[in-house]
Parts: C-alpha cells; structure tokens; sequence
C-alpha cells in the first residue's frame, strides 16, 4: 500500500491528516504490517492532553504491543470508537477506517516538523 | 557476534512469504498468512509446523533407562515404542527444560526437548552427560542432524495416512513409530520413500483420543527435509508459525519454558504435578523439594486468567490483590478460538480459587481480571 502523498507522518510510523487546526492520527502500512493482526486498541481519553512526541497510547497485536507517539501538541477531541470492537481496521484500513484519534492542535506550527510522504518512504530503506 | 541460526527449511519458508523472525537465536518464521487465522485454521483443519529448531538426542546402552530415571521426574517406566512428557531439574526443583522421552527398547531412547539459544546451547545434552557417570550408557546429540515437523489439526488423520506406510489411525497417543512416507510429485527428491520417527503427541491441543483425530510430531533426516515438508503441504495442510503455535498451547495451558517453566520455577509451582512419579530404588535430583512442595504445596501456583477489562496479559504485568502485589503474568495473549484474552500467571497460593477477581497492572492502568480453570480449551469444549 502506498503512503498516501496528502498524510505528513513521523518517523516512529504515525500518519497525520490535516484539516486546520485538527490533525487525524493513524499508524502507517508499514507499522501495521510489522505489528501484525491488531487484537486491541487502547485509545486515550477524549480531554487528554498531549505534547508532541509523548507516548499516546498503545495498540497491540497477537503478538507484540506498539506505542503510538503524538505526532503534535493538543487536546483529544474525538477516538475512533469502532475499533473497539473491530481493531482489525487498522490492519485493513490503515489510512481510512482504522484512523486512532482526532486532535485540536495547540501549536499548528509542530506540523512543519512532520515528513511527507516521500520523507517517510525514505526512512523505511 | 555468531549469526542466528537456519533450519533446514529456512529457505523454503522464505520463499513462501514466512514472515521471519529471531527466536531463542533461530531465524524461524512467526506467521505466514496471520497468526490468528493460522490458529483457526489449525483448529479447523491441519497445519504444518516446522519445529527443527528443537533438540533431539538418543540416549543408549544397558542403563539409558536407569540413567534417565535419576534425571527426569515422571517414572519413565514405560513400554517400547510409548512417549512421555518430563522435566529434569537442578536440585532445588527448579526446572532445567521440559522434554518428551520416547523408549524404542530397554537400551535405547530418543529424548525431544525444547531449543537453545546460541548461549546456553548444549544445557540438556551437557547435564544428561555429565550425570553418565558409571552408568553404562552414552548420549548423541542428533539435533543438527536431523529436521521436526508438526502435523497437528482435526484433518490431519485424513490428510497424512494415505501417504504414510504405516495406518496411523491404529497409533494411540503417546505412541509413536517408525514408517515412511511416500514423497508427492512436486517435492524435491528422487526418494522412493522418506523414512520417518512419527510420534502421536503434540502441542495444540487437537487429539481426542479417538482414532480419528490425531495429531503428530515427525523428525526425519535433515536430507529429507525439504521433500517431507512439501510433501505435507501438498497434502492441504497450511504451513503454520511460531505466533499461532503460542497461542494455540497457550488455550490449551501448556507450559513454555521460559516463562511458565524456569531455572527459577519448580514443577509443583508450574502445577504440573502429574510430572513427578516417585521411582522405586531411585531418586531424581530435585526429588526432595519437589516432593515436599507436591505433598505441603508450593509458595507459588501456577493459574488461569481471563482478563474482564479490555486489554491484552502480556508476561511480566505484576498481579495485585487488595493492593498487595501476589505474583505475575507468565505468558497472555488474545485467544482466538475462545476470542477471550486470556494468560497464565504465577501468584501465592491463597488467592487461587477459580473466580477470584485479580488487579492486572498494564502500564499505568490497574485492569480487572478473574481466575478461571484450565486448560482455557479442550477439544469441542471451550471456557
């Protein structure tokens, strides 16, 4: 699956959708292929708040468990609530359906720190 | 730094898109399609595992079996051609592997055990030879000479006695033969046949008892390996890794050494205390502990949880009651067949009782979790 070119991403395998001031989080292809079939997403609270970088929550496979970064700074404002019963999603649809979480950025300028698609592709050798 | 090391059907699996991975120092593949539907499909249907990296010696002359009684725990006294599952341990109890014995006469049995990593390879082969002593017996070391299959899943009768010499249906559990299997046409040799040792035991659970359903491990000469291999997946049987193979004896609550088994774990702790048979005019070493813990327990239980709270047990979450830490996940996973997660743990024995409620801590959040019974799945009926 290609990294879609409209995502920024991290080099930790996050994805980022802009949309002003609200970035959707997901992990990328790659990430779910290395982790394997998703069996439990432990998303945060909507009101939790993040700085760029901190560990954000974790999702985990049958066999290992993968943290997910915050790619930039803010409030949660909204989690994907189907992948409570189906975290297989991210697996299936990485970029789409099995998106993490919705975020309202306190610092929007944190985005010019993220990679584009070309960037990311790199990183992976 | 010495490279991990290949089994005879690394190449193979590569090629058939096994997802590869480091394990005790072996490069083995930890799935091919998914670990979850491997699981399924093993459960379902029949799936193959590649099992070289485990060691197998022989152990012969007059005295192998009185050998072998001052080392394992269970009696050993069984008949030729009939398996049984062992442990040796140091002698404070604690568990140095566990092992299938496998008689083929009074002067000659094949011992199967777990694999070694790069640093402690050669800890079974070197504790049984140094305890030869006057014992008229020898030990050889066939691990690298010789490659391991696993044929398990309800299908596996079906698809494996066309191909075998022998009607494996007439095998009992915990027996095994010699035979030979008839390679496919696609398989690479110019073999008539492949001679094979071919064991009714197994790690997944899938055996009944019934003729119909059995399932079984294999060793074969590393020569033949390729050509067994192909041959059983051109039979149906889907290749399985060593993610489905965990979660599989994971439902079935077998031990894996390492984490329920250890140097620092006895077998009473482990719960498995149907291992230790008191051997008439021998000792074992490790008799002592162990034997006391089996008659006035042990500090430690080994139990079952299903964890109430969303999550996954993964080993090493630290286990609480009423604030007070009691113990620790060995090994936890998602269950697919029982879609429950599930893990084994080893706590004090006071809080044992099956529906006791437990504290798991996973990271910073304490989740909730009950004590259930073992093993989590047996054959058509699940918890």
């Amino acid at each position: 699956m290609d990294n879609p070119t409209d995502l920024k991403y991290l080099a930790t395998h996050e994805w980022v959708r802009i949309d002003t001031d609200v970035a959707t989080v997901g992990v990328t292809d790659h990430a779910q292929d290395q982790l394997g079939e998703i069996v439990f997403a432990e998303l945060p609270d909507v009101g939790d708040s993040f700085s760029q970088g901190d560990d954000m929550c974790n999702i985990e496979s049958s066999k290992a468990v993968g943290e997910v970064h915050a790619p930039v700074s803010g409030e949660v404002i909204e989690v994907n609530e189907t992948l409570e019963d189906e975290p297989e999603k991210i697996n299936s649809e990485p970029y789409t359906g099995g998106y993490l979480l919705k975020i309202k950025m306190s610092n929007p300028n944190e985005v010019d720190s993220l990679l584009d698609a070309a960037a990311y592709q790199a990183t992976l050798g | 730094m010495v490279d991990p090391r290949k089994t005879p059907l690394y190449d193979m699996q590569v090629k058939m898109g096994g997802k590869i991975v480091n394990f005790e120092d072996w490069m083995m593949p930890v799935k091919f399609e998914g670990v979850i539907e491997e699981h399924k499909w093993t459960r379902q249907h029949a799936g193959i595992f590649d099992i070289s990296h485990m060691t197998e010696f022989m152990v012969e002359g007059p005295d192998a079996v009185p050998l072998l009684k001052t080392l394992m725990t269970n009696s050993v006294g069984i008949g030729d051609f009939k398996a049984q599952y062992n442990h040796m341990c140091y002698p404070d109890g604690g568990v140095i592997d566990d092992l299938y014995i496998y008689r083929e006469r009074e002067d000659k049995v094949r011992i199967i055990a777990n694999a070694q990593t790069l640093e402690t390879d050669g800890k079974d082969f070197n504790w049984i030879k140094d305890h030869i002593g006057d014992f008229d017996a020898t030990i050889t070391d066939l691990s690298l000479d010789r490659a391991r299959l696993a044929f398990q899943g309800p299908e596996t009768m079906k698809l494996l006695n066309p191909i075998t010499k022998a009607d494996i249906t007439q095998i009992k559990r915990f027996n095994w033969i010699y035979t030979e299997v008839t390679p496919s046409p696609t398989s690479p040799t110019s073999q008539e046949t492949i001679p094979i040792f071919l064991s009714r035991t197994g790690y997944t659970g899938e055996d009944d008892f019934s003729p119909a359903l059995g399932s079984f491990e294999i060793s074969c000469d590393n020569k033949h390996a390729e050509a067994l291999y192909q041959t059983f997946l051109d039979t149906g049987a889907k290749p399985i890794g060593l993610g489905a193979r965990d979660s599989l004896r994971l439902e079935c609550c077998y031990a894996l050494y390492g984490h329920e088994l250890n140097a620092g774990i006895t077998t009473i702790e482990a719960g498995l205390g149907w291992v230790v048979k008191e051997k008439e005019g021998t000792k074992f070493i490790g008799q002592e502990v162990i034997l006391k813990q089996k008659v006035e327990g042990a500090p430690r239980v080994s139990v079952g949880l299903n964890l109430l709270d969303k999550g996954i047990l993964r080993e090493g979450y630290k286990i609480f009651k009423d604030g007070e830490e009691i113990g620790y996940v060995t090994s936890g996973t998602f269950a697919p067949t029982l879609e429950k997660t599930v893990g084994l743990a080893i706590i004090t024995p006071e809080h044992r009782a099956v529906g006791t409620e437990l504290d798991v801590q996973i990271r910073k959040k304490m989740k909730k979790a009950v004590i259930v019974k073992t093993p989590f799945y047996t054959r058509g009926r699940n918890i």
